[in-house]
């Protein structure tokens, strides 16, 4: 197990990883007002999102496309952007595929041994301090991370947003990613505390499609967890093509 | 200064309706030399009356037919240095059609540009007239022979046969008796030395007139004959 | 500021057959990587054996078509005959590079019939260089994947509506992996019998 991460032996070593992820790989996309613009390079995956999740009455729910992009190539149609923490902790991805995961995955592990430590669940609120203070001690080294954390704990469902920034906030609804305005428009105008599972189901894959007619770099299929006291299930994936078109993309012969 | 008739433009109208200056200048063109068109089914001949004042001129050095482009050719009567300044436009016309549009100008486009040059010259300020009428040949954009008759006052039509010059109403007469449909190009180029002579004084020579032709057994670009072939067909 | 060759995104391909010829393109019009419009055709008719394709900025788009619409109107009238896809390519070329020094942000793509119903496809740059290959031609924020497919799908001579199906395919193969290009497509299938047009049903996401 390693203690840390090795940086590179230079006198700014933050930057020099900046100039690698970014500029070496795409120089048509310089630094504007020296701030290092996101761009399409080998490093740094899946940057344009759309992700939500929202409280209600049953749980919460947790919906995300699966389009990974490298500035305008799409990468992959089939990502899986809702990491499973625990059986009752969920984290979705936005941003940086690698650091999501990474960083999601090693919440995962610490969560674990606290459960076994202390013979107590952690609570969504604990988890998401964890992965926020992580991040923090990271702040301003060039992670890329927007994420929601969703859970059931004793005091019920929760639903909290973590970013790069060391963010923290708790509230009944999110959207996360490049998608997110556009989902939003849709999850405000229809979210209600007391939707039934099949309407926040609905709900949910609806504000997801929308988001990918309009957001480029968000699409592919619609994946839906729902998080309940008895742990999270997973709803069948839909392709977009289906939620718009009501029948299965044919094959080109 | 007082308004005096001399004041006006050369291009303004009598009050009858006439422009005089453009009157003038067919009186220009009738007085020149006479050319001919003939257009064939395989090609198309223009044949021009070479007048030599004095026999000290080096022949060769008087031009009344003239390459236009790859495919065009243009004779005229009247004033030879007036129809200079039209072959450098119509030459610079044709040109410019051919770089934008990646092919040869047809004789129709290069004719119609000609006479808008004309034209102009009949309604601007400080110009007059051109002194000239001018017979043009070439192909057109579907590979058929073309010709054109152009006007000094910018109007212009296509012809079988055509004629301009002095002895043009002879040379018509005569060509509305001689042509054919079905003409070919060998004939037509008899036919244009023949309606030539009719009004010339004297036995045609090679060095008394000039013949261009494209189409035909000389293949579709135009080409002035040489002397040794006109002297083939005049005897 | 933004890459203006990629700001509304778009891509278009033209295919060669046998005595046919097909011209397609994606209906997106983007403003980055927000959709603003799925129907904005990029895909001209100059005459009914000319059709011009367009990729770039969408300003320039309107504008080049606008400009070469009034040179192929006033040909059609001084000349009574319709331009020939060879003579419009190059009139294209020409006034691309008109602007060679601040071009317009767009690739043009021409595919139409000759006389003698033989396909005849061009493409080229911003400024005119024109290329006229034998196979198809590809311009657009999605040419690159385009191509890839074109090149394992194209066959020579192909009949009009297995052209018209292989380069359905090929634009939808390239164009499902690039953001910029997508949300439907039109194409119109050029024969000696005469034009007809299709809606290209695509992912609209």
């Amino acid at each position: 197990m390693f203690k840390s991460f090795v940086l590179p032996g230079k006198e700014h070593p933050v930057k020099f990883d900046e100039e690698i992820a970014y500029t070496e790989t795409s120089k048509d996309t310089p630094p504007v007002d020296g701030l290092v613009q996101p761009a399409p390079g080998r490093l740094h995956r899946l940057h344009g999102t759309t992700t939500l999740g929202f409280v209600f009455q049953h749980g919460v729910l947790i919906a995300v496309d699966s389009r990974s992009t490298m500035g305008q190539y799409i990468s992959s149609q089939t990502v899986k952007k809702v990491i499973e923490i625990t059986p009752r902790l969920l984290g979705t991805m936005a941003g940086g595929a690698a650091d999501c995961d990474y960083w999601e995955r090693r919440l995962a592990r610490r969560v674990r041994l606290r459960e076994l430590e202390s013979k107590e669940e952690v609570t969504v609120a604990a988890a998401s301090r964890m992965l926020a203070n992580m991040l923090y001690y990271y702040k301003g080294m060039g992670l890329s991370v927007g994420t929601m954390v969703a859970g059931f704990d004793a005091s019920g469902p929760h639903l909290y947003y973590v970013d790069n920034d060391g963010v923290r906030y708790h509230n009944d609804r999110f959207s996360v990613g490049s998608g997110s305005t556009y989902a939003y428009a849709i999850l405000d105008q229809e979210y209600r505390y007391d939707l039934s599972v099949e309407e926040a189901v609905t709900l949910g894959r609806r504000a997801i499609y929308h988001a990918t007619h309009r957001d480029a770099m968000s699409g592919g299929f619609i994946n839906v967890y729902l998080m309940t006291e008895d742990g999270w299930q997973r709803y069948p994936t839909k392709d977009c093509y289906v939620e718009h078109y009501g029948e299965e993309e044919p094959f080109l012969e | 200064m007082q308004e005096s008739a001399y004041s006006f433009s050369l291009t303004t109208f009598s009050p009858s309706g006439k422009l005089g200056q453009i009157d003038h200048a067919f009186a220009a063109v009738a007085g020149g030399s006479t050319s001919i068109g003939i257009k064939a089914v395989d090609g198309v001949v223009l044949a021009a009356e070479k007048k030599i004042r004095s026999e000290l001129i080096e022949k060769e050095s008087v031009i009344k037919v003239a390459k236009l482009s790859k495919y065009c050719g243009v004779t005229y009567a009247g004033m030879g240095p007036d129809f200079r300044v039209l072959l450098k436009e119509g030459r610079k016309d044709a040109e410019a059609y051919r770089v934008r549009f990646g092919e040869e100008c047809p004789v129709s486009e290069v004719s119609r540009n000609l006479a808008q040059v004309m034209q102009e010259y009949t309604q601007s300020g400080g110009v007059r007239p051109f002194g000239c009428s001018l017979l043009v040949i070439g192909k057109e954009a579907d590979g058929k022979p073309g010709l054109f008759q152009v006007d000094p006052s910018g109007s212009f039509f296509a012809w079988k046969a055509a004629c301009v010059g002095h002895g043009a109403s002879d040379a018509q007469s005569y060509l509305e008796k001689r042509y054919e449909e079905k003409l070919g190009l060998d004939d037509a180029i008899h036919i244009a030395l023949l309606t030539l002579q009719e009004s010339f004084d004297g036995k045609l020579t090679p060095e008394s007139c000039e013949i261009g032709v494209c189409g035909g057994k000389y293949g579709s670009e135009f080409r002035r004959l040489t002397m040794e072939e006109i002297d083939e067909y005049l005897s | 500021m933004s890459n203006p060759f990629t700001l509304n995104g778009g891509t278009v391909l033209s295919m060669k057959g046998k005595n046919c010829v097909v011209i397609l393109c994606d209906t997106r019009l983007g403003s980055q990587y927000e959709t603003v419009s799925t129907s904005f055709p990029k895909i001209f008719k100059m005459n009914p054996r000319v059709f011009f394709g367009l990729a770039g900025l969408a300003s320039d788009v309107i504008t080049l078509h606008h400009k070469l619409r009034f040179h192929v109107n006033l040909f059609q009238l001084k000349q009574e005959r319709s331009m020939p896809p060879h003579v419009f390519s190059k009139l294209v070329s020409t006034t691309l590079y008109e602007k060679r020094f601040g071009s317009f942000f767009a690739q043009p793509i021409i595919a139409g019939l000759h006389d003698d119903g033989s396909p005849f496809i061009s493409s080229m740059d911003s400024i005119g260089a024109t290329t006229e290959p034998e196979d198809f031609v590809v311009a657009g924020t999605g040419a690159d994947y385009v191509t890839g497919a074109c090149e394992k799908y194209w066959e020579k001579d192909m009949e009009p509506r297995q052209l018209l199906k292989v380069a359905d395919k090929c634009l939808q193969a390239g164009v499902n992996r690039d953001a910029f290009s997508g949300w439907g497509g039109v194409a119109y299938l050029i024969t000696p019998e005469g034009v007809e047009k299709f809606d290209l049903k695509m992912r609209q996401d």
